[in-house]
């Protein structure tokens, strides 16, 4: 950098301050560090989102009327429309996936142990932010799949005890998926959630600088007999370029997805059609579909679905609040690896399951 | 008064003709009285009684056949009494039947002929409209076909059970039956209902224009016209059959074996230039439509947009209906024009599926040089990688 742009630049921020902290930063280095870059893989995707999010809404209209054909238009007219709204969904697939695959390694891994027990719970809710993004977002071209598939997942949350009507009239915006409810998970999909998601990812980066990352607990023990297992790598640049070359390993996958496989727009949404055949969520949410479907209509005198609706919102807060439910003991940790294998499995499984057929 | 007597009168005649022992038409239900919970008079609050009204003691006799359709007019032919149950509804099924050859022969007392409970049934009746009617469109040919499909019945009246089945085979069957388009004709479309008769020679080509009005128009102003009632021929029929209607092809159209012009042009006769000019016209339409829809399905297969390509074929296709329609004409003129018009949208959609094609070349060619140099930049990142050290 020129010395006097250096110059004027250091007088007026921190930059010195910061490049010499990252000069000095190290990452542990093992035989699990692989796992570390999903976390960056994830956060490269989120940014992904951003920039081709902000470019889709220069052309697209939330409204049922208009939405199908702006996102047509997108496809099939504006520059390179149809790169971008690939990318845009390919990359919160891959997002979805970077999420899922860091939050196993962080669970497998016990990244969650004292003192990051907030990172944990800021990335747990980070990852159902992702989740409701996908959720929100899938609506918006307003074809007949997505139209069918929101009216079948809003209908789920009707079976929360109490409030599950109020709740799916808050989804939709009245009683069943219309305009008001494409222009309402619109809203969440580009402000609100953006908002909560860019102040929590920044909690969370601050965090995970605060704390470095985590070490794991067998690395540790192996270290403690062997110190050349457990190495420091510096952050600037070995680190740094590691994640730079997953990254761009990331977009040559998502480009190559975009351009062989684009996302198909499908018919438009007719809310007086009869919902066509093989209607689905998309895949992220199918385990928690086909579930449903195996739970039977009663339980002990309970609503199947309310009960297992249930289980899901106390599984979803137990995982939320694990470090604190798993404490410092390490066959509580053990015990955590047996739930989570079985938890990856189950929804692996259900998931294969809805895929190929599955209970119609 | 006169009613209660009418009815009374009936109501004997009906217990009298449904005895098991009677050749039927229509196979009465085995609980007449749980069939009649479902029936349309039981809905208009009429009993067992207003038609068995002088029979109290539990046992109805069946009516005599001929008896039929007399009691069923004594109210279905009477406009005030109808007008009750439906304001608009028709009143004159009675005469209708009286024209029919149906209802000749019961008249001459041939009861083996239909009457109204072989259609309609005797205690389970339905309206028209209500899809489980064995008269409603989508039922009335399975109807018609118990008697007119079984040869046995037909061979003691001298006709063909062929009509029932030659109809399945047809492209109205086709719209009916696996569309589920219940405007396309069905027995009752072409022969009446109440009135049931074979259309005549002459007459034929009413009956088809119900539906084929521009076909019937061109072929009236075409010189045709006159060459077939010379001749005795019954214009819709010499080409197209009757039952057993094909659907329209290109390959009706020419000299060659199964065209229906050769069945009276030979390839030296008046005609047979503008014959093959039309059957090469629709041929050059068909290939350029085939290939621009194969072309067009490709590209979006590859996941392009082909809005105006699809638009363009479909005015291909409607110049293909319209030349079709046109040959109703025999003359070259008007048919060249659609023709030619059909082709020339054709050629606009290959044109938009090929620049769709050439679009996607361009697309993974810009791609294949884009990956390319992240290649080369992820190679040089991990040669650079490989080539930091650092001390633990």
């Amino acid at each position: 950098m020129p010395t006097p742009l250096r110059a004027w630049l250091d007088e007026r921020l921190p930059l010195a301050d910061l490049i010499e902290t990252l000069r000095h930063k190290t990452v542990p280095h093992h035989r699990h560090s692989i796992w570390y870059y999903f976390g960056g893989v994830t956060l490269f995707l989120f940014g992904i989102q951003v920039g081709t999010g902000a470019l889709l809404l220069l052309y697209y209209r939330p409204s049922a009327n208009e939405a199908y054909e702006s996102v047509q238009f997108i496809t099939a007219r504006v520059p390179f429309g149809w790169l971008v709204r690939s990318i845009h969904a390919w990359s919160a697939n891959l997002m979805v996936a970077g999420a899922f695959a860091h939050f196993f390694s962080v669970l497998f891994l016990h990244a969650y142990r004292r003192p990051r027990e907030l990172t944990w719970v800021s990335g747990v809710l980070l990852l159902f932010l992702t989740l409701a993004f996908g959720f929100t977002g899938y609506l918006l071209p307003w074809n007949e799949v997505s139209f069918f598939a929101t009216r079948v997942g809003t209908d789920i949350a009707a079976a929360v005890p109490l409030v599950g009507h109020g709740l799916v009239r808050f989804m939709r915006g009245g009683d069943d998926v219309t305009g008001a409810t494409l222009t309402r998970l619109f809203g969440f999909h580009v402000a609100i959630l953006p908002a909560v998601a860019t102040t929590l990812v920044g909690l969370h980066l601050l965090l995970v600088q605060r704390h470095g990352m985590s070490v794991p607990p067998s690395v540790e023990q192996r270290a403690a007999e062997d110190p050349k297992t457990l190495g420091a790598m510096p952050f600037l640049p070995h680190f740094l370029l590691r994640d730079l070359f997953a990254w761009t390993a990331v977009l040559a996958l998502m480009a190559g997805l975009a351009t062989f496989y684009p996302w198909e727009l499908g018919a438009k949404a007719d809310a007086f059609a009869p919902a066509p055949a093989g209607i689905r969520p998309e895949w992220y949410f199918l385990w928690a579909f086909e579930t449903l479907k195996y739970v039977p209509p009663r339980i002990a005198g309970i609503d199947g679905e309310s009960l297992a609706v249930i289980t899901m919102g106390v599984g979803a807060a137990a995982v939320l609040l694990l470090p604190f439910l798993a404490g410092r003991r390490s066959g509580a940790r053990r015990l955590i690896v047996y739930l989570g294998a079985a938890m990856l499995g189950f929804m692996l499984f259900m998931t294969g399951l809805a895929l190929t057929g599955g209970a119609r | 008064m006169t009613r209660f007597v009418l009815v009374t009168v009936v109501a004997w005649l009906l217990s009298a003709a449904l005895s098991p022992s009677h050749v039927r038409a229509q196979t009465p239900p085995a609980d007449p009285t749980a069939a009649f919970q479902d029936d349309v008079h039981a809905s208009a609050g009429l009993t067992c009684v207003a038609c068995h009204a002088n029979e109290t003691n539990g046992t109805y006799r069946s009516p005599l056949r001929t008896a039929i359709a007399p009691a069923c007019a004594t109210c279905h032919s009477d406009p005030t009494y109808m007008q009750r149950f439906a304001p608009q509804v028709r009143v004159d099924q009675w005469l209708q039947y009286q024209t029919s050859t149906h209802g000749k022969r019961m008249a001459a007392g041939d009861d083996r002929v239909a009457t109204c409970t072989d259609c309609h049934g005797a205690h389970g009746v339905k309206r028209v409209t209500d899809s489980r009617s064995p008269v409603s469109p989508l039922n009335v040919a399975t109807t018609c076909a118990r008697c007119h499909g079984d040869t046995a019945r037909m061979t003691l009246f001298n006709r063909t059970a062929a009509p029932p089945a030659d109809w399945a085979a047809s492209v109205h069957a086709t719209a009916l039956l696996k569309r589920g388009d219940t405007s396309a004709p069905t027995c009752a479309t072409c022969h009446g209902s109440h009135g049931a008769v074979p259309p005549g020679v002459s007459s034929v080509a009413n009956v088809c224009a119900q539906c084929h009005v521009r076909e019937a128009e061109l072929f009236r102003s075409s010189p045709k016209k006159v060459i077939f009632e010379a001749i005795g021929q019954a214009e819709c029929l010499t080409c197209h059959g009757n039952h057993r209607i094909e659907p329209p092809a290109d390959t009706l159209i020419g000299l060659d074996k199964g065209a229906v012009c050769a069945q009276c042009h030979d390839a030296t006769g008046n005609g047979a230039g503008t014959i093959r000019d039309m059957r090469q016209a629709l041929d050059r339409l068909s290939t350029a439509m085939s290939r621009a829809d194969a072309t067009i399905t490709r590209a979006e297969h590859a996941g392009m947009l082909l809005d105006d390509g699809r638009a363009a074929l479909r005015t291909a296709r409607e110049h293909q209906v319209q030349s079709h329609v046109l040959v109703h004409a025999f003359a070259a003129g008007p048919f060249g024009e659609q023709a030619t018009a059909g082709i020339a949208a054709a050629q606009r959609a290959q044109e938009a599926g090929d620049a769709a094609l050439r679009e996607l070349q361009t697309r993974r060619r810009g791609l294949a040089i884009a990956t390319l140099l992240v290649l080369a930049f992820l190679v040089t990142l991990g040669l650079k990688i490989r080539s930091l050290s650092w001390t633990a």
